[in-house]
């Protein structure tokens, strides 16, 4: 049987094509796989969600609360649909693995661009392999924003209404582009469906065609080598084959990850819609988006409202905060390979100290996403009584653009440090063979 | 390498094939984007979704009382929110809560409370007032600020607007104050007397809004 398949779908050149692709040994390399596993794993928790789901939003009787004959307790479809997924066997144990299977994915995929990043791994030739990684990583986070809003709770319902208002907030053609993205004017009578066949079909079509894209570049170019590769054998592919041995260890993480998975989800609840209740005009005190979109969040929050006329169209705080200012940000990563001039290719994993300044930028840019971040919390901070509306903006633009500045500085000197003291150890070193001699 | 360039039939057959198929591109993606047109469903103002106007009857948006008419003696300075209810072409009486701009703040303050710039005649013995309940930043609904009573606090990005003073700005990034409703009182029941006084959220400028109104007295009259 064997040579039969083999005849007919030349399995042999898959194998010596694909099958015996070397992988680096070193843990730091499963962070795509688990980015990957995570995938796949939300696609069949999808799929199973989408079958015991309703994508509408016309109001239907609450079965589990019907009301009055003369004065029925109407639910939007999808918020009742919702509250029966929960009530299904495991319903509610199949919403939370798929709500932390997406916050882990994009959580491996941002410590897998870490890993790439300071590593030097972007550089000639996977430059093209770190812009669809950025792709992958601006669509996994539309689909998540549309996922957040299917439950149509009344969370989803402020939040939708948020992003309707930035979409709304481009110049000249704001309103008609949001009217088209969602269905009218907000909330269409048929926003629920318009949403659903972004996050079942259109996006997730998009992130499957890129991981693919993704995937094979990365076998065409093999992974960067370790360190310990180029001591090894120079210039040589050192790993492990992906069949046979790779496949075992892929499918024990794969498995022991969404193991893990299952069981905090199985402690930690979601997004409890039954406490937000259907869509109302109830205010939703400290409403914040997921944490990988909380720096925009912030950056919404800190930027002063102001409007501005220009040839017909208005600019505002919520366009520059939630569109122009996100844009600089995910264009400097995109510029990140333009960085590096090498005219050759990279085989091997750089030390990140050998690199300071590319390490301090990139912490410095990590801290400026936090403090970013922590502005997000501005209303619960003022709220708190730490800040007051009046220094809140003052004392929170100072900290997002002085932290950084110090940690790149800090940065660069512990790089120092360290390397003085590497310097220190190979003099060493050297000496005491020479003693030895 | 020889210095003559030789003409090759080849090239023009290619070139052929490259306009033709550049051309077949280009009708391709503008038919694609005239059907991407039916994305935007067309906007039909109905009673419904109409904005609140003159001779509307505020009733209860939300809690136990919910669709029932607000009674001025039941208003405090705790925020209540209210909706229009108005009647459509056939008569029959439809509360518009289709359109979220719709969604209204009404207070009532102590005599001597409510100072400029509230358009006080427009208000109820200077005591009872309503706002458009959407931050005029994103949209989320307002509500009270748990530390002084008669300011309000977006729970978005922290917003502020002081209900006693026309809902103007105090802090945080709404570009413009919450739009001011005129209301009459007619026994127990608040009355809507006309349109929001200035541009509720979603309207850019003072003129669109003032556009939209025209565009509503036409089809609603
Ligand atoms: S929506 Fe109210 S402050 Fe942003």
């Amino acid at each position: 049987m064997n040579q039969w398949l083999d005849e007919r779908l030349h399995i042999s050149r898959l194998n010596d094509k694909f099958l015996r692709k070397a992988f680096p040994v070193h843990h730091s390399f499963f962070l795509g796989e688990i980015t990957l596993f995570s995938l796949i794993v939300l696609i069949i928790t999808g799929i199973l969600l989408a079958l015991a789901y309703e994508p509408s939003n016309s109001l239907v009787v609450n079965s589990f609360d019907p009301g009055t004959p003369d004065k029925q307790n109407l639910i939007p479809a999808a918020y009742h649909s919702a509250l029966k997924i929960n009530a299904m066997p495991f319903g509610d144990m199949l919403r939370r693995v798929h709500h932390w299977m997406a916050n882990i994915m994009v959580a491996a995929a941002v410590v897998h661009m870490m890993r790439i990043y300071f590593t030097g791994a972007f550089k000639k030739p996977r430059e093209i392999n770190w812009w669809i990684g950025m792709l992958l990583l601006i669509f996994a986070a539309l689909t998540a924003v549309t996922g957040y809003i299917l439950p149509y709770d009344n969370y989803a319902f402020q939040t939708v209404g948020v992003v309707y208002a930035i979409v709304k907030s481009v110049p000249w053609v704001g309103d008609w582009l949001a009217q088209a993205a969602f269905a009218g004017q907000f909330p269409g009578a048929g926003i629920i469906p318009r949403i659903y066949g972004y996050h079942i079909m259109l996006l997730p079509g998009i992130l499957l065609a890129l991981t693919g894209a993704h995937m094979l570049i990365m076998i065409k170019q093999k992974h960067t080598q370790p360190q310990y590769a180029k001591r090894l054998a120079y210039k040589k592919i050192v790993g492990v084959p992906l069949m046979t041995q790779q496949t075992p260890i892929m499918l024990i993480l794969a498995l022991l990850f969404t193991g893990l998975v299952m069981l905090f989800a199985a402690y930690i609840p979601v997004h409890p819609i039954e406490v937000f209740g259907p869509p109302s005009s109830t205010p939703i005190p400290n409403i914040k988006p997921d944490w990988y979109l909380l720096w925009v969040f912030g950056a919404l929050a800190i930027i002063p409202g102001f409007e501005l006329e220009l040839l017909g169209g208005s600019i505002n705080a919520e366009f520059i905060g939630a569109m122009v200012f996100p844009g600089i940000v995910i264009g400097l990563m995109f510029a990140v390979p333009m960085l590096d001039r090498a005219k050759d290719n990279q085989y091997y994993a750089e030390n990140p100290t050998n690199h300071p300044v590319r390490l301090a930028a990139g912490t410095a840019f990590m801290a400026f996403m936090l403090m970013l971040s922590l502005a997000g919390y501005k209303p619960d901070l003022i709220q708190a009584g730490l800040l007051t509306t009046a220094n809140s903006n003052a004392i929170l633009w100072i900290l997002v653009i002085v932290v950084p500045v110090v940690i790149y500085f800090v940065t660069i000197g512990i790089v120092r440090m360290i390397r003085a003291l590497r310097e220190a150890d190979e003099r060493d070193s050297l000496a005491h063979a020479h003693a030895d001699d | 390498m020889t210095r003559y360039k030789k003409q090759d039939p080849e090239i023009t057959r290619r070139k052929f094939i490259n306009a033709a198929m550049g051309t077949s591109a280009g009708v391709g993606v503008l038919s694609l984007v005239s059907a991407l047109g039916s994305a935007k469903p067309v906007f039909r103002l109905t009673a419904d979704v109409a904005p609140p106007m003159k001779g509307d009857v505020l009733v209860h948006a939300e809690g136990p009382n919910q669709g029932q008419v607000v009674k001025a003696s039941e208003l405090s300075d705790k925020l209540v929110r209210a909706y229009p209810k108005g009647r459509d072409s056939k008569g029959t009486e439809v509360i518009r809560d289709k359109d979220p701009t719709n969604i209204l703040a009404v207070y009532k303050f102590a005599p001597g409370t409510l100072k400029e710039p509230t358009k006080l005649d427009a208000t109820i013995d200077a005591q009872i007032v309503a706002y458009g309940d959407r931050c005029t930043h994103a949209g989320c609904n307002v509500g009270d600020d748990p530390k002084t009573s008669g300011h309000m606090f977006c729970p978005c990005h922290s917003g502020q607007y002081d209900a006693t003073q026309g809902c103007r700005v105090l802090g945080g990034p709404p570009p413009a104050p919450l739009p001011q409703l005129p209301i009459k009182q007619e026994g127990d029941q608040l009355v809507v007397t006309g349109f929001f006084l200035s541009r509720p959220y979603g309207f850019n400028k003072e003129e669109d809004w003032e556009e939209y109104i025209k565009k509503v007295e036409e089809a609603m009259a």
